[in-house]
């Protein structure tokens, strides 16, 4: 396989990762100021500030209601990391895969970006919030479905497993870092009935609030929180299992091409996290671990790059 | 009638296909009731149509088509058919300097264009024996340079050429192949003879638009094609690639190949991802490729991966731009060193373009009888050297009877229709040419033949009407050369337009090589 084919897959996975994530967190933000209007003046904050994205949203915007975010955060082609941007650096990496992905991948990338072509300002008062993101999420489900029923389990399968792993370890560390930082300012809120909305609200982002319920019960629990999003190894958005399905990709990669080992920075994140707890965590610095954790997907990242995508 | 019952079923079936795409709005069917076809459709006087003669019969071979035509309602119904599923499989062209969206379709028309067998088999010859011609020439004109020291073919007008490359002086392909796939455009005149208009063999396109509208009327009268006994296409990708394996440097048992492609932006990526996917090759960027040491790699997830042939969609001026554009970035540089080297294939080879050069193309005949000691099977559109100045004189004298086209270009850009040009067109392409004689010829125009072709008239009903066709059949040589039965038929859509050129409202129909004697 071309490095660039490689790099190509490795991008499509990944953009598609995002958008789909920035799809569910704008959808719960949206729910949970609807449930609790008394958060809602500057309510839409903390979705910029788990994407990293306040300075570049206040620098173009003057204030952060609802319409201006969604609309930065969605359908904003200057914004990098727009919705539509992602959707649109993900069918650019299609086009040039042709030959190597399924027809039925291609149709359904390619359907979606000529839809959100045609996004506007007026898109959310037409459909409403609500209808948007909910169609939105089906399309992302229905490209994860055609990948999964029609892409071989070979190479290039796993440099898709590789993008979408790291992008959504990342996007789940940040979520948790945010989040923590925005929910826990007073030890009193411990407790309280907005706190645990919020942290129901941190569960749904990931798809989580079920599973979560299933192995914990309904008590939502911050350090159980943490435990499960960052350490469950059956939760397919837990960090865990996100790194440990890309230490096996990367290590089919390696062995495909006779390597001894592969990348490092995968081997270590992922023995890092299955040593990990919660308790550990929360005692030690929460933001000092996901810092850690965001650095070394940033490192297997490089790695990656240089043994097997680079190539110009 | 078989075809009518025929049609039946696909409609049917065409109505399921329909239902089931729902994200296409105004997807309905048109009825087919709609459609008044009983109208007979009346070739135009003067003109060779292909299907029909003056007085109305169809020619022979072409009964069961004609009849569909004069009888079905259904071919409108089969059109829209064709639309819809050639939107919904990409069968596109890119455009250029647009945004969004930017493929579009080549229009199709579905009554098929007929050739029967025994005026294929002479085209077949002829086709085989002129590209066999052409490349003894190129591999001539870099080599020995026999045709020039016998002032067959003068050498300023080779060595002056926009075409002529240094870099190919002293290449020896295997088995002295440079034009590994030629397209040779051919016009049918009004006496019904098939000429040459021009070749292409630098880097032709529109194969896979003969595979794709086989296949699309595989799909929509499969009745008929089996009735009518149509030679296969889909072969093409096998026999390319055959030749391409052909061409491995010797000693090579089972050669790497891979298809280079300038990338998804040009207009052509379509047919550069169909080609490599039917033949199983990588499709490259010049950027995935590397030379080391004279000899061609890929770069691949673990390591490099020699390259034994490249099959290159993009022009010489950008392969290699040690040799030539030095800011070109689609290219690989020490392309051409790695040929030199043998160590690489490169089809088609560099410098071919010498040999499509539209003076040298007056030649060409002359060039049969030189390599080969043959008459030419296949007549020339006459051609005039405009740097003659007898010549010049005598056609600048009547200049609204002649097509002038500049000798470096392709793809119909700067052709002047004498006959259609207006007074002020006319004298400026007589200022360029007066200032640049050696850059332009001249033919005569010829008046295309005619086929019938589905046009929606003033009433929305689309009608069979006379447009004007011409046809491109491939030649592949590797160690033997294969042709490809038919080729791509582009007609004309707009009503008296000769420029068949999908840039310029051009569309293409499945071309039916018939089997046997009809």
């Amino acid at each position: 396989m071309l490095r660039r084919v490689a790099s190509h897959l490795f991008w499509t996975a990944r953009n598609l990762e995002r958008a789909e994530w920035r799809a569910r967190l704008a959808d719960v933000n949206y729910h949970l100021l609807v449930e609790s209007p008394a958060a809602s003046s500057d309510g839409w904050l903390p979705l910029l500030a788990i994407t990293g994205e306040r300075a570049e949203f206040s620098a173009r915007y003057p204030a952060a209601d609802e319409q201006s975010v969604l609309e930065f955060f969605t359908i904003d082609e200057k914004n990098p990391s727009s919705i539509r941007s992602c959707i649109g650096l993900a069918r650019e990496n299609c086009r040039a895969l042709r030959n190597h992905i399924s027809s039925e991948m291609w149709f359904e990338v390619n359907t979606l970006y000529l839809d959100a072509q045609r996004w506007s300002a007026a898109t959310f008062h037409e459909y409403g919030v609500y209808e948007f993101f909910f169609e939105l999420r089906e399309r992302f489900y229905r490209i994860a479905g055609v990948v999964r029923n029609t892409m071989p389990r070979e190479l290039g399968y796993d440099f898709l497993t590789v993008g979408r792993t790291l992008e959504a370890a990342e996007n789940v560390s940040r979520l948790l870092d945010v989040k923590y930082h925005f929910l826990l300012p007073r030890p009193n809120d411990v407790g309280s009935p907005l706190d645990l909305s919020q942290w129901a609200a941190v569960l749904r982002s990931a798809s989580a609030l079920e599973a979560y319920i299933g192995t914990y019960g309904n008590a939502i629990r911050i350090d159980k929180v943490v435990e499960f999003l960052l350490f469950d190894e059956t939760f397919p958005r837990a960090a865990r299992f996100c790194i440990d399905r890309l230490e096996a990709a990367l290590e089919r990669i390696a062995a495909g091409g006779g390597e001894g080992e592969s990348v490092p920075g995968a081997r270590m994140l992922a023995s890092r996290l299955r040593s990990g707890s919660a308790s550990a965590v929360l005692g030690g610095g929460l933001h000092e671990y996901l810092l850690g954790v965001q650095e070394d997907c940033a490192r297997i990242s490089d790695e990656m790059f240089a043994r097997y995508l680079r190539f110009e | 009638m078989q075809l009518a019952h025929c049609m039946m079923l696909r409609l049917s079936h065409g109505e399921r296909l329909s239902g089931l795409g729902s994200e296409m709005p105004g997807d309905a069917l048109p009825m087919s009731s709609a459609v008044p076809f009983s109208a007979a459709y009346r070739p135009l006087a003067g003109l060779f149509d292909e299907m029909f003669l003056e007085d109305g019969r169809a020619r022979p071979g072409c009964e069961p088509i004609a009849q569909a035509i004069r009888s079905s309602p259904d071919l409108a119904v089969l059109q829209a058919m064709a639309e819809r599923m050639l939107l919904r499989t990409g069968v596109t062209f890119n455009v250029y300097g647009e945004r969004a969206g930017t493929e579009r379709i080549f229009p199709f028309d579905v009554i098929p264009r007929i050739i029967d067998a025994a005026t294929w088999q002479t085209l077949e010859a002829g086709l085989i024996q002129r590209v066999k011609a052409l490349n003894a020439f190129v591999a001539d004109v870099y080599g020995e340079g026999h045709i020039l020291k016998d002032c067959v073919v003068p050498r300023d007008l080779i060595l002056g050429s926009p075409q002529y490359r240094r870099g190919a002086i002293g290449l020896r392909p295997p088995h002295g192949v440079f034009i590994t796939v030629a397209g040779i455009d051919l016009v049918r005149g009004a006496d019904g003879r098939f000429r040459v208009l021009e070749d292409n063999v630098r880097t032709p396109s529109g194969v896979s638009y003969v595979i794709e509208n086989r296949l699309m009327l595989t799909r929509l009268m499969p009745e008929l094609l089996r009735e009518c006994r149509v030679r296969s296409v889909e072969h093409y990708p096998a026999d390319l690639l055959e030749s391409l394996t052909e061409l491995a440097p010797e000693g090579v048992e089972r050669p790497t190949i891979a298809l280079l492609t300038p990338g998804p932006y040009n207009s052509a990526f379509f047919e550069h991802v169909f080609l490599s996917q039917r033949m199983g090759v990588e499709l490259v960027e010049g950027r995935d490729l590397v030379c080391i040491d004279h000899k061609l790699y890929m770069k691949t997830v673990h390591k490099l991966k020699q390259v034994h042939v490249l099959y290159r969609r993009i022009d010489d001026d950008f392969l290699d731009p040690v040799v030539f554009r030095p800011d070109s970035l689609l290219g690989v540089p020490g392309l051409t060193a790695a040929m030199h080297a043998d160590s690489v294939a490169v089809a088609n080879g560099i410098g071919t373009g010498i040999a499509d050069d539209k003076a040298v193309f007056a030649y060409t005949p002359q060039m049969i009888c030189y390599y080969l000691g043959e008459q030419p099977i296949l007549p020339i559109v006459e051609t005039f050297l405009l740097r003659d100045p007898e010549v010049r004189s005598k056609i600048l004298r009547d200049l609204d009877r002649y097509v002038v086209k500049p000798t470096g270009a392709s793809g119909g850009y700067g052709v002047v229709i004498g006959p259609r040009a207006s007074d002020r067109e006319l004298a400026e392409a007589r200022e360029r040419i007066e200032s640049n004689p050696s850059g332009f010829v001249a033919q005569p125009m010829v008046k295309l033949s005619t086929h019938p072709t589905l046009i929606t008239d003033e009433k929305g009903a689309p009608t069979p009407v006379p447009r004007h066709v011409d046809l491109r059949p491939f030649v592949l040589t590797g160690a033997r050369p294969r042709v490809l039965a038919g080729g791509l038929t582009r007609v004309a859509l707009r009503e008296g337009s000769l420029i068949v050129n999908s840039s310029q409202g051009g569309g293409s129909k499945d071309t039916w090589v018939l089997d046997g004697p009809c």
